[in-house]
C-alpha cells in the first residue's frame, strides 16, 4: 500500500467528515436535536429542520453499509465500473436518507402542533435536497475509501466491503457527533448568549430563532457551521483514517504499535497545551463564588 | 447435531470462549474510562465528549478492529501464500494494534472536540466532579460555567479516554482473534465481533446512565457490576459464537 493511497484515503475522509457534520447540522440530528425538540415545548416555535432518525453513528453506518452493499452487487454481478457502482450506491443511500428525513421531520413536527410548532412544507422542500446532497457526498467518500481498503489489488482488507463501510460510517458519525455538533449545539443554537458564557441549564430550549436577516433556517446554520465545525470534523476523521493507515503502511509489527502510542502521547501533550492556553486566555468565571483559587 | 457434538465443540473451543469473555470484560471496563457527556456535552453543559456511550465506544473500538483484522491477515499469511493460525505472541501483537488504533481514534476525537470547545464555543475545559485535576493539579471549579456541570475534556478526562480506547480496542481485537480461531472466516468473525462488542458496550451504559467523566468519576466505582453482567453476557455470546459459526464451518446445523 503506497503513501499516495493513504493520502487519498485521508483526503476522502476529510471531505466525508465535513459533509457528515453539515448534513447533521442542516437536519439538527443527534444531540443538538434535543434543544430543537425542546424549543417549541418551552414556548419558542421555530422554522429549524428537526430530524432525529437516530444517533449519527448508527444512521451513517446504515447509509454507508447500504451504499457499499449496492456497489458490491453492481461490481460483482454486473461487472460495473467501481466508480459508477459507488456513485449509484451513494445515490441509493441518499434516497434512503431522504425518506428517513422526511418522515422524521413530519412526524416530529406533527406531534408538536399543540405547542404551535407546525409542519412547514416549504422548510421540508428547501432543506431535504441539501440534506440528501450532503449525505450523498459522505456516503460516496466513505464507500470509496472502503473500496480502496477492500480491493484485492490495493489494500486487500479481509473484512467484507459493506462491513468496512459500516465501521467507517460508525466512526464518522461518532466523530461528527463529538466534534462538529458541539459548534452547532453549543454556539450556533445559542448565539443570543454571550460568547464563552456557557449554557446555563435553565436556558435550555431558548434557541436563537432569528437570523442575520429574517427568520433563521437550517441552511443558515449550515453556512455558519461550515466555517469551523464542519471542517474541524473533516480534519478529525481525516486524521483518524490517515494516522491509523500511515502507521500500518510506513511501519510494521511492534514498531507500528510504538509509533501509534507515540502519536497518542503527542496528542495528550498537545491537548494539555491548548488547555493551558484556554485557562489563561479566558480565566475563571466571575460568577464563581467558591473558595477554590483559580 | 447431537448433544455430544455440541459438548465436544464447546470443550474444543474453551480457550476461545475464555478469550471472548476476557475481551468482553475489557470492553465493559473500557466504556467506563471514556469521558462521555452525552447530549448535555454537545451544548457544553457537561464535561466529556458530546455523544453517547455506546456510539463512542463502538466508533473507537471498531476502528481498532479494522486495524487488527488487517494485522491478523498479514501475520497469518506466510510469504509463500500459505495461511497459518497465529500463535499467542502474534495474537498479542494483533490486540496491541487494535488497541492503539482505537486510542488514536478516540484521542483525535477528544482533541478536535477540545478545539471546538475552546476556539468555537469559548469555554475552557473543566471537570465538575473534582475540585482539582488529579493529573495536573489544576483547579477546576472556578472554570466551570454557571448552571453547567463542566465542559470539554481536561487532561484527566483525555488520559482516561485514551485508556478507555485502549481497552475497547484490545477487547474487540481479542474477540475477533478468538472467533478467527473458531471458524477462520474474516467475514463471519468480523460481524460476530461487532455484535459481541455492542453487547458489551451497551450493558455498562446502564451503569453510566448518560454521562461519566472517566476513572475519577464516582460512577466508576460501579465497574464490578458491569464486569459481572458482561461476564455472563460474554459467556452466552461466546457459546453462541462458537456454536453457530463453528457449526457452519464443519457443515453441521
Amino acid at each position: 500500500m503506497g503513501m499516495g493511497l493513504v493520502a487519498l484515503m485521508g483526503a476522502a475522509a476529510t471531505v466525508a467528515g465535513c459533509s457528515e457534520d453539515l448534513e447533521s447540522d442542516i437536519g439538527s440530528q443527534s444531540n443538538p436535536n434535543s434543544q430543537v425538540q425542546l424549543a417549541a415545548q418551552v414556548g419558542y416555535p421555530h422554522r429549524i429542520f428537526n430530524k432525529a432518525i437516530s444517533g449519527e453513528p448508527p444512521s451513517n453506518a446504515m447509509y454507508c453499509a447500504v451504499g457499499a452493499g449496492v456497489a458490491m452487487v453492481l461490481i460483482q454481478s454486473m461487472s460495473a465500473s467501481p466508480l459508477l457502482a459507488i456513485a449509484v450506491g451513494a445515490f441509493v443511500a441518499a434516497l434512503l436518507n431522504g425518506v428517513f428525513s422526511t418522515t422524521s421531520y413530519m412526524g416530529r413536527n406533527a406531534s408538536q402542533t399543540r405547542f404551535n410548532q407546525y409542519v412547514y412544507l416549504d422548510v421540508l422542500r428547501n432543506h431535504i435536497l441539501g440534506i440528501m446532497g450532503h449525505a450523498y457526498i459522505t456516503t460516496f467518500c466513505i464507500v470509496g475509501l472502503s473500496y480502496v481498503m477492500w480491493n484485492q489489488d490495493l489494500i486487500n482488507h479481509p473484512f467484507p466491503f459493506p462491513v468496512i463501510a459500516m465501521i467507517w460510517g460508525l466512526a464518522v458519525g461518532a466523530i461528527g457527533s463529538s466534534t462538529g455538533d458541539v459548534h452547532y449545539g453549543a454556539e450556533r443554537e445559542f448565539q443570543d448568549f454571550k460568547f464563552g458564557a456557557g449554557l446555563n441549564a435553565a436556558d435550555s430550549g431558548n434557541i436563537t430563532r432569528y437570523a442575520e436577516a429574517g427568520i433563521r433556517s437550517s441552511m443558515d446554520n449550515a453556512w455558519f457551521c461550515s466555517k469551523f465545525g464542519g471542517p474541524a470534523t473533516g480534519i478529525a476523521f481525516g486524521m483518524v483514517v490517515f494516522l491509523d493507515n500511515w502507521r500500518s503502511t510506513a511501519f510494521s509489527g511492534w514498531i507500528s504499535v510504538a509509533v501509534g502510542t507515540a502519536i497518542v502521547i503527542l496528542l495528550i501533550l498537545y491537548n494539555r497545551q491548548i488547555e493551558i492556553y484556554a485557562r489563561k486566555k479566558y480565566g475563571p468565571y466571575p460568577e464563581y463564588s467558591g473558595d477554590i483559587e483559580a | 447435531m447431537t448433544d455430544i457434538t455440541v459438548g465436544l465443540m464447546l470443550t474444543d473451543n474453551l480457550p476461545s470462549i475464555i478469550g471472548i469473555i476476557l475481551g468482553g470484560i475489557c470492553i465493559a471496563v473500557g466504556v467506563h474510562f471514556v469521558p462521555v457527556g452525552g447530549a448535555p456535552a454537545a451544548m457544553a453543559q457537561a464535561t466529556g465528549i458530546g455523544t453517547g456511550t455506546v456510539q463512542l465506544a463502538a466508533g473507537s473500538g471498531l476502528t481498532g478492529l479494522l486495524a487488527a483484522g488487517y494485522m491478523y491477515m498479514t501475520l497469518s499469511t506466510l510469504p509463500s501464500g500459505v495461511i497459518v493460525e497465529p500463535g499467542i505472541s502474534q495474537i498479542i501483537l494483533i490486540c496491541a494494534t487494535g488497541a492503539v488504533g482505537a486510542m488514536i481514534m478516540i484521542s483525535v476525537t477528544m482533541l478536535v472536540g477540545n478545539w471546538v470547545y475552546i476556539y468555537g464555543v469559548g469555554v475552557p475545559p473543566a471537570s465538575a466532579k473534582k475540585d482539582y485535576d488529579p493529573i495536573t493539579g489544576d483547579s477546576q471549579a472556578p472554570y466551570v460555567a454557571a448552571g453547567t456541570v463542566g465542559q470539554g475534556m481536561p487532561t484527566v478526562c483525555f488520559v482516561s479516554g485514551a485508556m478507555g480506547g485502549f481497552l475497547g480496542g484490545l477487547g474487540g481485537s481479542l474477540i475477533y482473534c478468538m472467533l478467527m480461531w473458531v471458524n477462520g472466516d474474516p467475514a463471519i468473525s468480523s460481524i460476530f465481533a461487532i455484535g459481541v462488542f455492542l453487547v458489551n458496550a451497551v450493558l455498562p451504559s446502564y451503569n453510566i446512565q448518560g454521562t461519566i467523566e472517566g476513572f475519577h468519576d464516582p460512577k466508576f466505582k460501579r465497574v464490578p457490576k458491569a464486569i459481572l453482567a458482561c461476564f455472563i453476557a460474554s459467556l452466552l455470546c461466546g457459546i453462541i459464537a462458537v456454536m453457530i459459526p463453528g457449526a457452519a464451518m464443519i457443515g453441521g446445523a
